[in-house]
Parts: structure tokens; sequence; C-alpha cells
């Protein structure tokens, strides 16, 4: 680590020598093991190393960027070079007011966890098939393809102002995709896990989630068209939170006037029901870290609380643009940091306040309504306006969980469906960088074939 | 180069793979983000590196170095060898890859003007002259975002067959997004350009007027109101279409998703899964296109591919590993987006044949229905049969007229019904709409299209 310090800020002085005076450097050191299974067989085991620099220079302030996927001399001087003859023909910017002075040093836990880095290939390949195992435990199951990826991360980043900080991660993330089979009915499950700690459960819960509900959508009927309230899983809730919340506070859409959220800084956007927080210290998640993208140390914020909108998340150019401080959301990209792309503003972990309400009592209060697992759409952050395919969800009936509906989507505008929250449930769990218990909606229109 | 490639492969060999393959790669890039007048990024890239992969009965090993030191290379041979053991122990089926001729070629894509001989300043020039055509357009338009990306690379491919394939590959893109707002209303369009090729490209009509085109579309949709949800018979687009042909039949009919028991379209090659007027082609040697590529990343030439034929099921796209289980020949479908990514089966340019009707034909027959225009995204689960793909713009067709303008609907349907469910195609075939699809973590250039098609009991998701 102190090696990689001192590459980094050695880096910044060969900038500096070249003329770039305001300058970042991030020297990454990254390796990835993967296991793959494909129809319940080991298909293939991976190792990468992937060691790297990414240089960003301000010239006036118009920003160069250059990378190299080496840490060896020719290589950085170009990449160097590249930077500052970038930052030099792009076009002057007094919006950027400068980069993060250094600060005292955050203590994070949880962001290294040594179980993981020391994994044998043989000891990834044995979980996974336990995974396997688990998925594959019913008749009606055809086919288990599975995956999983142990990463660890060495980053120091350093920068003109003098701030050197640096920082080891690592990350143990499991997949699965059951296939079950009925005669000429095929469906399948899914479900992942993703954590900086090595956890010996998750591919047992990851295993038999997919199993249940690849066996669960065999029975499915139609849905009519109409207005039905709506219970979002957490697999949907911290899909869609993530780019709604995450992604309609990035200050640069609010400044630019691209996000459904801009101007609505103090108001009422949702229900009281719902606070969304943004924690990078969160104990062994993914987004936790120990400083931003730039340096800055990462602090625990309100997004939304009890329905009103309290900030919007900054990096050091937009927080210097609206002359206030960043909140350390400057990102550079994934559980393992990337070099290869400039650092953009991310949510780190965003997390829902968790209410009293169990999944059972949800559901008995419902009626009649729409259980959504798992959808993969995005919103237009520009209107607000959210409409999805049902990839994987159930009808309610009777105050009871039924079978898998086919062929249908939702749609809402996004602040109708943070007003409509009217019940949250007590018990989350992290999925696409939101932790979020079960989330329920009063009423969404529901597109059927029926 | 290619001394270094063979004798990584030799090294694999002798440490016990039946079969090894590497790409080696040294690529320069550069990218070109403008907001709102100002350039947000000047972005340069060097990329080189090498990944191997090492098969041994069943089991495949991978490993990736970066940087081009011939020791590094000799070690991602040995960890892949490695690595492909652990997998033979605990593999439950067993196969060969099959031997195919060597192949040994020296590839270069056309291109007149190399990006690299082109100044950063006259490429920023380029990507201000889209911004600045966005903000004149329209005094509503509030917001711009202009892209400018090239790709310069050699990279070597080569196995333990003997095949050795060398391409110098250069491709260009041109992407920009503007926003309209009107009473309180915001809106986004866009427009892309991108094939392989050098800068040359950025001088054609299509790329100097993309900035337009998305000023023009965020305009067109602040007078639009949400799409009605329900079902509907839905006339396409020629991009609609394309992105049909893709996200609805294309992944299911890619071979590893065979193989993984996961696309519901296992079994049935040479059965009816279409309307009889339907032909769904995958087609990487149409020259001048952004999916466009001669050898695939295997080495192996590429070819078209009839998908389906007639309304029949004819073919999947293979790669070497599920051509040998498979029993089929290898065609050339295999993709992988970097050294760093092993390759696997992908599309390149989708697309539905033309028909016979005319395009003022589909929409005077309907009563009742409507027209999508334009696509955004798409997405697909082979193995649940269903699909999704969003469109930038709807119409209302009332009594074979075109009315009102609605936004944001996305179309779903399942696999195995909806090219059934065709109704008519128009003759006017246009591969149109250059993208990267996605698929496990990896990006691929792809171009999607056709002509205009109606289709029968779409589910069309919307607000209203």
């Amino acid at each position: 680590m102190t090696e990689m310090s001192e590459l980094a800020e050695e880096v910044v002085e060969l900038v500096r020598r070249l003329g770039g005076r305001v300058c970042d450097v991030l020297v990454s050191d990254a390796r990835l093991s993967t296991a793959e299974v494909e129809k319940g067989s080991v298909k293939q085991a991976s190792f990468m190393a992937d060691p790297g620099i990414a240089i960003r220079v301000f010239e006036n302030g118009s920003c160069g960027f250059a990378y190299c996927t080496s840490q060896g001399a020719t290589e950085v001087n170009e990449a160097a070079e590249l930077a500052v003859s970038m930052a030099r023909a792009g076009i002057p910017d007094a919006d950027f007011k400068g980069l993060p002075e250094p600060s005292s040093p955050v203590v994070v836990d949880g962001l290294y966890d040594s179980k993981v880095a020391a994994l044998r290939p043989e000891e990834a390949v044995d979980l996974l098939l336990s995974l396997v195992d688990e998925a594959s435990a019913a008749e009606k199951v055809s086919s288990v393809n599975a995956g999983l990826t142990v990463s660890t991360g060495e980053v120091a980043l350093a920068n003109s102002n003098g701030l050197s900080a640096a920082q080891r991660m690592t990350s143990f993330d499991v997949f699965a995709e059951a296939v079950a089979r009925s005669g000429d009915i095929m469906f399948s499950g899914m479900d992942y896990a993703s954590s900086r700690k090595l956890d010996m459960d998750s591919p047992l819960k990851v295993g038999s989630s997919a199993r249940e509900h690849a066996i669960k959508g065999l029975t499915h009927q139609k849905i009519q068209t109409g207005d039905y309230p709506v219970i979002l899983d957490p697999l949907a809730a911290g899909y869609i939170l993530s780019a709604a919340i995450g992604g309609g506070a990035n200050a640069e859409s609010v400044q630019r006037r691209r996000s459904y959220l801009a101007g609505r800084l103090g108001t009422a956007v949702g229900s009281e029901k719902l606070s969304v927080y943004d924690d990078p210290t969160l104990e062994w998640a993914i987004g936790s870290t120990s400083f931003d993208g730039e340096g800055v140390a990462p602090r625990n914020k309100s997004v939304i609380e009890e329905g009103t909108l309290k900030t919007y998340l900054y990096d050091s150019y937009t927080a210097g643009k609206d002359s206030i401080e960043s909140t350390g959301n400057s990102s550079r990209g994934g559980a393992i940091w990337s070099y290869r792309h400039p650092p953009g503003i991310s949510s780190a972990n965003l997390v829902v306040r968790r209410g009293e309400v169990s999944l059972d009592e949800m559901v008995q209060d419902c009626g009649k309504g729409v259980y959504l697992r798992v959808t993969f759409d995005s919103p237009n952050l520009a209107t607000g306006e959210f409409s999805c395919l049902i990839m994987e969800g159930y009808a309610i009936e009777n105050g009871e969980i039924g079978p898998a509906i086919r062929q249908s989507t939702m749609g809402i505008g996004l602040l109708d469906l943070f007003s409509r929250i009217d019940l949250v449930g007590s018990c989350p769990r992290h999925a696409f960088g939101v932790e979020t218990p079960v989330i329920r909606v009063s009423s969404a229109r529901i597109g059927g074939s029926g | 180069m290619e001394d270094l490639a063979e004798a990584v492969i030799d090294r694999a060999l002798s440490l016990g793979a039946e079969f090894a393959d590497l790409r080696i790669e040294s690529v320069s890039g550069v990218n070109i983000l403008v907001m709102d007048g100002k350039t947000k990024t000047v972005t340069a890239r060097i990329d080189r590196g090498c990944g191997v992969r090492s098969f041994v009965n069943g089991g495949w090993g991978f490993a990736v170095c970066n940087g081009l030191e011939s020791s590094e290379l000799m070690k991602a041979a040995e960890i892949s060898v490695r690595l492909a053991k652990v997998s033979k122990e605990k593999a439950k089926v067993r196969f060969k890859i099959e031997s195919t001729p060597s192949i040994r070629k020296n590839i270069e894509y056309g291109c007149r003007t190399a990006p690299s001989t082109v100044a950063v300043a006259d490429k920023i020039s380029f990507v201000l002259g889209l911004d600045k055509s966005m903000s004149v357009h329209d005094e509503r338009i509030i917001s711009r975002s202009a892209r400018y990306d090239d790709l310069e690379g050699d990279r070597v491919i080569a196995n333990s067959f003997g095949t050795l394939v060398k391409t110098r590959e250069t491709w260009t893109l041109a992407s920009c997004a503007a926003w309209g707002k009107s009473d309180g209303i915001v809106q986004r369009g866009h427009g892309a350009v991108g094939n392989v090729g050098g800068f040359e490209l950025m001088g054609t009509d299509a790329a100097v007027s993309c900035g337009e085109e998305a000023a023009e579309q965020a305009i067109r949709l602040l007078d639009s109101k949400p799409v009605p949800a329900g079902k509907f018979t839905c006339v396409l687009d020629n991009k609609m279409t394309g992105l049909l042909a893709h996200e609805a039949f294309g992944h299911a009919c890619e071979a590893d998703a065979i193989l993984a028991g996961a696309s519901v379209l296992e079994g049935m090659e040479g059965k009816m899964v279409a309307h009889e007027a339907v032909t769904l082609v995958d087609d990487p040697t149409v020259p001048e296109t952004f999916g466009f590529f001669p050898n695939d990343w295997e080495g192996v030439e590429s070819k078209k591919h009839v998908l389906i034929q007639d309304g029949v099921l004819t073919e999947f796209m293979h790669n070497l590993e599920t051509s040998s289980r498979m029993g089929k020949l290898p065609n050339g479908a295999a993709r992988s987006d970097s050294y760093a990514s092993p390759p696997i089966v992908r599309m390149s340019n989708t697309y539905i044949g033309p028909g016979d009707m005319s395009r003022d034909e589909l929409i005077g027959d309907l009563k009742d229905g409507l027209l999508i225009k334009g696509g955004q995204y798409g997405y697909v689960e082979p193995a649940k049969g269903q699909f999704m793909f969003k469109c930038d713009e709807a119409y209302q067709i009332k009594d074979g007229v075109v009315g009102q303008r609605y936004r944001d609907a996305i179309l779903t349907g399942l696999i195995q019904d909806v090219l059934k469910d065709v109704t008519g195609i128009a003759d006017d075939f246009e591969l149109v709409d250059p993208g990267y699809c996605g698929k496990s973590g990896q990006d691929a250039r792809t171009t999607d299209g056709g002509p205009h098609i109606r289709v029968t009991n779409v589910v069309v998701g919307g607000l209203a």
C-alpha cells in the first residue's frame, strides 16, 4: 500500500513537471477470480490481474483524463502526457473550483476481509457447487446456471493539493439462475448476494431462493389491465430506487435541469413513510469506502427524510458550482474501483428506513394486488415517469401471494410512487446498492394480457 | 506479437491443455464528452493486455494479464491451465473442442482517415458543432450532451489448431442527447451514429445531423402524453423492428443459452416459430455497419446466420464449444469485448427481412392500434421466455389515421408467440440502429433493423 501511495504521489509530480498544475492520480491493483457453472456442471474458472493508473488533469477547469493498463514507467509517462494534452485541448470551465484538500482519515470498518482474499480457486468452486446442490434440490429444476466472483482491490489516490489516501477492499458475489420445467411450461428464478465479507451461508440462501422462485413461476395466470396496489420486493425496490434516487439526486443532472428532482430541495417528494439515507460507512456493504473517488471523507447523509428531499449528491465540481461542500459522492465505480473511467457521481449505499410491518401482514392487508419481484427497467429521469416489464411478479388474491403473472407491465410516475408508499416492511436486504425492506405502493397502473 | 502468441499457446499445451487460445490487444482511443457548450471530459485510453484460455476435458481456465511482457503472458498461460484442471475436476459434462481448419489471415477494417491522425482539437470542434446544432435548434432546448468515441487497435487471435488472425480494427461513434422544457414539462431526445471506419464517418450527413435529430425529438415529445396501458396491435418502425428481432428472438438463438438449458427455443429447430412471412437474420458480414466483423474472436470466419426462414427456426449462433457439443459447424458468432473477457456467443447485425406491403398499407388497414417509433433499450430472459423493449415515441392509430403522440411506451411479449402474431411486413427495409448489446458483463457493438411490421396482442406498458 505504501508503495502504491508513493507511486501515486510520484505520478502527481510527473504531471506537474509536464505542466499539469491541478491533477489527481489513482493507482489501482485489482484481482478477480471467478467460477462458473452451466446446467449444473462446472464450466470455467478464471483469474484476472488488473493493475492500472488513471490520471486526471485540469487546465483552467478543462478536464483531461487518461489511463493505462500498466504501472510501468513508459506507459505511465505516455498516459501523463496524454492527460495533460487532453486538458489543454478542452474548453475552460470557470465552474471548476478545485480538487479536494487533504482531510483527516476516516476509519471505516468492513472494507477488507482477508478470508475473501485468501479463497483458493478450488474452494471457490466447492462453494459454488454447494449453491448448485441447493438450487437443484427439486425434481422440477432442469438446469442451474451460477457464478461466484471473488475480488480484491488496492487503490491509492493522490492529488496536487497534497491529498494522499489508500485503502484495500474485497468483494464476494454469488449469482444463480434456476430453470424449472413442467410439461411445456418453463420458468426461471434468480437471486444474488454481494458483500465485502465472505459469507459461507449466502450461496445456500441464493440457491434455495432461485429454486423456489423458478418452481413458483410454473403456475401462472393473466391479469386484467387496471390499477392495483403493488408490493415491491427488495430486489425490485432496490433496482428502482437506485436509479430513481441515486440517479435523480445526482447534482450534475439537477444543475443541468435534467432530473425530475430539480427544484424540489426542501419540498415533499414522497409519503412520510419514506426516509432514505446514503451511508458510505455501512460495515461490509459493497458501496462502503473510507474516502470517495476524489479523496473526500465519507459521511452518512439523509437524502429523503419522512418524504422531504434533504440533499442532492455532490462531487467537488458540482459542489463548487453550488458553492457548497462535496457530499463525498464522487465514485470510481463498483465495489472494486475502476481506473478506466473518469470519476462520476453515485450514491454509496442507499438505506431505506425500515418500518414495522411484516410481509405477511402487508400481503393480508392488500386483498387484491400485485407482488413485483424482478424488473430491470430504468425510469425516465427527465420526466420522472416509470414504466416497466414485470419480469417476475405474482398476483395477490384474498390476502395471499398467488400464481405468477406473465406479459404484464407496471407504470407510475416516480413522485406518485414515493407519495403512495403506505407501508414499509421490517426486514431489509441489500439489492443493487440499496438496503431496503419490502415496500407497498397503494396504487399503480398494471398493463396485462388478460 | 505473432511469435509471442504461438509461444504462449505452446506453453499452455505443454502444461496439459487439450485446446488453448488467446487474444492479445493493443488499443488506443479518445472519448470526448461535451455538456452544454463545454467539454466535460476529454479522455485518452491505452489498453494493452492478453487473455489466455485453456481447455481440459470439459473444463475451461481463463487468465488475464495487463501489458505485453512475455513473462506475464507465459504466467497467464500457466494459470489458465491450472484453472482448467480445477474446472475439469468438478465438471460433470465431458466434451472435446472439435478441431477446425487453421485460419491465418491479416485483416484491416476499411478506414480512410485514421482517428489517430486527427488532432484532438478537430475532434472537439466536431463535438462542439453537434452541441451547437442542438442549442440553436429551438429555444426550448435547456440542456445538451454530445459525445464522440473512437478506437484503433491491433488484435491477435491464436489457437492450438494453428489459427492466427491479426486484425487492425477502427471504429467511430457519435451520440447526442437533448433536453427540452415547456410549461414545466421536461423531455429528452437522442440520436446516434456509429460504424466501423475512421474519422471520415463523422463527416457524413447522418453524423452531422444527429444533434438536430435529438433536439427535434425532445421538442416533439413536449406535447406527448403518457401511453395508455393494455393490449394493442402495433405497427413498429424500422428501429423497433430491429429491437424486436434482437431482444425477442436473437438472444434466445444464442447456442450457449440452449446448452445452459436456459432458452425456450431448445428443441425447436425445424419448427414453426413465426408467421410464414418472417425471415430473421443475424449477419456480421454486412459491410459498413457497427456490427461488422470478418472473423470472430475465436478466429472463425463470420457468416450470415438465417435464424428463421419463412417462419421456421433454422439455425442457432455458435462458438467453438457450442458447435462441438451440438454437432454443428462453428459459424463465427464468438465475441469478446476485450482481451480481458472470454469469447461468448453474440449477435452482430440483427434484422427481420423485408415483405411486400407498404408502410401506409400496414397503418391504413388498422382500425385501432399504435405506431411505435425509435428504440431506447430492451432486455430478455430467454429462460422465462419474456422480453421487453422501450420506444421513444408512440402514436395512436384510429381508423388508419396516425394521431395523438405518446411517450415512454414499453412493449412486452412472449418469445414463442410474438412472431406468430405478425400480420404484415412492409418493403421499407433499413439497418439503422447502432448501439451496444450487453451480456454477461460484456458489451458488443451491434446494429439492428428491418422494415415496418405489424404485430397483434402486444402488451403495452404505460402510465395511463
